[in-house]
């Protein structure tokens, strides 16, 4: 084929959003005299068909094989004139975009000015338009099967969701059971369905499906490869239990030395369980678990004469013996489904959470309320022959959220309708309860929220807008410091008891999947989503997805609709079986490389390795670009000291021509 | 303090193990108050070794700077290791080198050789001019003692010593395999005032000044030829496709290659002085280099060469680096 450059320039009105400012005619006249340019040509939508007609017709009946088109940001529609040159049978990479409307004519007044500089632009375009080279997107095979990270509900919906569709699963849980936060609840707002009558039939469901392999108590080491093909290790770690052979009975755990002295974390240590134990009655995979840290047998080598448990086991399924294992599998698609911690109150100093027993947050309280919780659903204080039913009863909202002093400005989104609902309970559950609610604002915006919030204000709560300032003790009671601001009233509120409605944060260990799959994290902490509006389940690595609140604050309808996205956004990858890589990625010049590894330190996807290449017989260090992991930012070719790793399509011979003809006019 | 003697012991062992190819030092120079570098091949070289205040060149550049000849057909290339010795400063441009992985730890045998401060060979020489015949040297106490042909002449260092000396704060190899020493004590400190004189400008003095030093620039290379910090096997100031930077000897052009030059060296220069000693036409490389350690220290807390673990400041980030030069 002759490459001769033959430019076809199409300059883009844009309605008036270009015209008005820029003189369309003097670009277009301009740019018919510019070397190599054999039409030119101007319309009012250069996007719509009728525009992208002209460029195909002139391709293909004046042979064009180059093609500028000036009009708006590549972002908008560089994907859109690609496929109009594919079409015509040019190869699109044949195309460059000349940005006359957020450049020039949206930043400019003086249409002499504007019209001077959008023939410069042009021209620099028409420069490069001459260099560039044919590029080919290659496409690599999609390993059909999933990770997912976290079996909350969000993990746990995704993989099922997943699994369904007909593609393997494999769903890591770092704790002994599935579930996650959503089994701690009692009731779910504003239905007040059952959490665990939802919860637990997908909890069984997903443990089995035969398409799904769930590693619980298990952690993800590494993850290493590229979107498609991930190579995965993840750490097994040891129960201490044979998980084949226990029947889950739960004899060793009544037999447990340390039955009922170690805080149950499943009760927000509020009740207590053995060393030996299940999270709470309904855990998926039904196994028992040895807690290493607590267990005397593994901490002291020695429990009584013999460890009560083995004894008691009639399976034999106590394995002291047993050693973390390492499961490495391949996957083509990832689902981060990490969830949140709760706040620690214990930073509101003000609040006493540290200081009182009856100042509790709202997870707590939800134990308490809870059936399968430590007191079997009744809310009361203290134990035994002390044990009170508290009847005054204030909650504080917005403890952890939109408090700059904690350095969580974000709202938590759901604490507003658990409270409700958590007040609705004492409601049904202390006759005669007097319970109010301290609030900046109360946000009831989802579906059902309003008429839920309309309804406990029915039941006889007050709602009483002000920020208390201080909790303390005062005889027997505790006494609430605020201000109503509405009607500018200081109050002491005295009360038996406080519920402080906790926001939601990061993980604390929300670092460790950030360095093992490279996220980036907002403001907030939270992991970051590729794009806030129109990417909200992916991440900036390709194949990597986010459900449920490692993204962000979100109640179980929300997760469970992202879930449901992150799902369908890895089943696209999963079912197509294939996916296109990025075609303008980095090249590296072998020959001129010096090996100094500034761009595999600051290539933001780890898609540069160095690799020992031969020299005329001498070994050196040399760059070298996984094309499947490269995304084409440019950070390495800016990085790079000899000019050795390029940007295809931006490459020096090709950019500098374009700078030159604008230092000439 | 450096016992010259157990050097040359240490050296002699060195340059007779199987595994070292060669050991690169110093030796008295052939006139004037010169040394000049050594390479010892054998064991017998390693009387000619001196360990003196006229050592100033920084023998690491040429573990980077070594041609690699091609290796015949059925040979294996030369993998045995190279021993260089170093002062405190050069042993910074070890550990660079080390950091941005121009070797491996164990391609190198460093023997370590703190130091009381190297002359600068154009003061000495402007104190004692015409010297035909080679002079040595040797540290006093406080003092640079001079062999003169008339005899011992022992003068206070702040005289003779490199500027890079008065201000240095790592006279002790950070980094060394071997050496036969006691510390020495860092009696320099650092305040920028050369630079800080040039800030006192306004622009168009500091214009007036750098031009007028670049001016005189013949584009002999020799700056980047030494600097033990550029190493590119392609160096952009060669390339003729693209060609960033012409070869003509103007104010522009010598002026852009300067620039260049100076920005390839921030966040990496190690403040070895080899550029500014090696220039003909005594331009203060330093200053421009300088200047720019100085920002890279203020602004990002950063000194290159100093651990061979740390990254290279420019694929380093924290979330609070500063970015307020950014429009």
């Amino acid at each position: 084929m002759n490459n001769k450059p033959k430019i076809g320039v199409y300059v883009c009105h844009c309605g008036v959003n270009i015209s008005k400012t820029v003189d369309i005619d003097a670009v277009v006249e301009f740019a018919s005299r510019m070397p190599n340019v054999k039409v030119v040509r101007d319309y009012a939508y250069m996007c719509s068909d009728p525009g992208q007609l002209l460029i195909r017709e002139d391709i293909e009946k004046e042979g064009l094989n180059r093609v500028v088109v000036a009009s708006c940001s590549p972002r908008m529609h560089e994907s859109t004139f690609r496929k109009t040159l594919a079409a015509a049978g040019l190869n699109s990479y044949y195309l460059e975009m000349a940005n006359i409307r957020e450049q020039c004519s949206w930043v400019h007044e003086d249409k002499e000015e504007a019209t001077a500089k959008a023939k410069k632009i042009v021209y620099a375009a028409v420069a490069k338009a001459r260099l560039l080279e044919p590029l080919y997107e290659k496409e690599v095979d999609v390993e059909p099967a999933t990770l997912v990270i976290g079996a909350g509900i969000a993990g746990i919906q995704a993989a099922l969701d997943i699994a369904n569709a007909g593609f393997k699963v494999y769903l890591v849980e770092k704790t002994p059971s599935v579930g996650g936060r959503m089994s701690q609840l009692d009731k779910t707002f504003p239905t007040l369905d059952c959490s665990a009558c939802i919860l637990t039939p997908k909890m069984v469901d997903v443990a089995n499906h035969p398409n799904v392999e769930l590693l619980a108590y298990s952690q993800v080491e590494d993850i290493t490869g590229y979107v498609g093909n991930f190579d995965v290790k993840v750490r097994k770690k040891a129960r201490y239990v044979d998980v084949n052979k226990c029947t889950g009975c739960g004899v060793c755990s009544e037999e447990c030395r340390l039955k009922n002295r170690i805080p149950s974390e499943f009760n927000m240590e509020m009740g207590k369980r053995a060393a030996i134990y299940l999270p709470f009655p309904q855990a998926v995979p039904a196994k028992y678990t040895i807690d290493p840290e607590r267990c005397l047998f593994l901490t002291r080598g020695k429990c009584g004469k013999s460890p009560k448990c083995v004894d008691a086991c009639s399976a034999g399924a106590i394995n002291f013996e047993q050693e973390d294992e390492i499961a490495e599998f391949k996957v083509g698609t990832v689902i981060v489904a990490t969830g949140f911690d709760v706040f620690d109150a214990a930073r509101k100093p003000e609040y006493g959470y540290s200081d009182y027993p009856n100042v509790v947050t709202g997870l707590e309280f939800e134990r308490l309320v809870s059936a399968s919780g430590p007191t079997g659903g009744a809310v009361v204080l203290g134990e035994g022959e002390d044990a009170v039913v508290p009847k005054d009863i204030a909650f504080i909202k917005c403890v952890g959220s939109r408090d700059a002093s904690v350095g969580n400005e974000y709202c938590s989104r759901v604490c507003c309708m658990y409270t409700a609902k958590l007040a609705h309970l004492v409601m049904e559950k202390v006759p005669g309860a007097n319970v109010r609610i301290y609030y900046m604002d109360v946000r009831a915006f989802g579906k059902g929220f309003e008429e839920f919030y309309d309804r406990v204000r029915r039941e006889g709560i007050r709602y009483i807008r002000g920020n208390p300032s201080e909790i303390f003790k005062r005889g027997e009671k505790l006494v609430v410091k605020v201000e109503d601001t509405l009607t500018a009233t200081p109050l002491e509120d005295e009360v038996d008891m406080v519920v402080l409605a906790v926001g939601l944060e990061p993980r604390k260990d929300a670092r460790e999947i950030i360095d093992i799959l490279r996220l980036s994290q907002s403001g907030d902490r939270f992991y970051l989503e590729a794009h806030p509006k129109l990417a909200p389940v992916d991440t900036a690595t390709d194949g990597v997805f986010l459900a449920g609140c490692a993204q962000g604050p979100k109640d179980i309808p929300d997760t469970v609709a992202q879930a449901k996205g992150a799902a369908s956004s890895a089943l696209v990858l999963l079912a197509s079986g294939k996916v296109k890589i990025q075609a303008q990625i980095s090249v590296v010049d072998q020959s001129t490389c010096r090996g100094c590894g500034y761009c595999v330190e600051i290539c933001p996807y780890g898609a540069i390795d160095l690799v020992t290449v031969n020299r005329m017989g001498n070994l050196a260090q040399a760059a070298e670009v996984n094309e499947a992991l490269c995304k084409g930012c440019g950070a390495c070719a800016a990085a790079c000291f000899s000019g050795s790793i390029q940007q295809k399509s931006f490459m020096d011979r090709q950019i500098l021509p374009q700078i030159a003809v604008l230092g000439v006019m | 303090m450096v016992d010259v003697a157990k050097l040359k012991e240490i050296a002699r062992e060195t340059v007779s193990r199987d595994d070292v190819k060669y050991l690169i030092g110093w030796r008295q120079g052939t006139f004037g108050f010169r040394a000049a570098p050594h390479f010892v091949n054998k064991p017998e070289d390693v009387d000619q070794l001196i360990f003196s205040p006229l050592c100033s060149h920084n023998l690491a550049t040429y573990l980077t700077g070594v041609e690699k000849l091609p290796v015949p057909r059925g040979q294996e290339a030369d993998s045995r290791k190279v021993a260089l010795m170093v002062k405190g400063c050069d042993s910074r441009a070890v550990v660079l080198q080390l950091v941005e992985q121009g070797y491996g730890r164990d391609s190198v045998v460093v023997i370590g050789c703190p130091c009381q401060g190297v002359v600068d060979q154009k003061k000495v020489e402007a104190k004692y001019p015409d010297m035909g015949e080679n002079i040595t040297a040797e540290w006093g106490e406080k003092t640079i003692i001079f062999n003169l042909p008339s005899g011992k002449t022992e003068v206070p260092r702040e005289e003779v010593l490199a500027g890079k000396c008065l201000t240095c704060r790592y006279p002790n190899p950070l980094l060394a395999d071997a050496g036969a020493w006691e510390e020495v004590a860092v009696w320099g400190s650092d305040d920028y005032a050369d630079v800080q004189d040039l800030e006192a400008g306004n622009p168009q003095e500091r214009r007036a000044f750098w031009e007028d030093k670049f001016a005189s620039c013949i584009r002999c290379y020799a700056c980047r030829n030494v600097c033990p910090m550029c190493y590119c096997e392609d160096c952009i100031l060669d390339r003729l496709n693209p060609q960033w930077i012409t070869r003509a000897v103007n104010p522009t052009e010598n002026t852009a290659f300067h620039l260049s030059r100076a920005f390839h060296l921030a966040g990496r220069c190690i403040e070895c002085g080899e550029c500014e000693r090696v220039c003909p036409v005594d331009i203060p490389l330093m200053k421009l280099n300088r200047k720019l350690t100085k920002e890279v220290r203020e602004n990002y807390d950063y000194e290159p060469g100093l651990d061979p673990e740390a990254k290279p400041l420019q694929a380093s980030y924290r979330p609070n680096d500063k970015e307020d030069f950014i429009l």
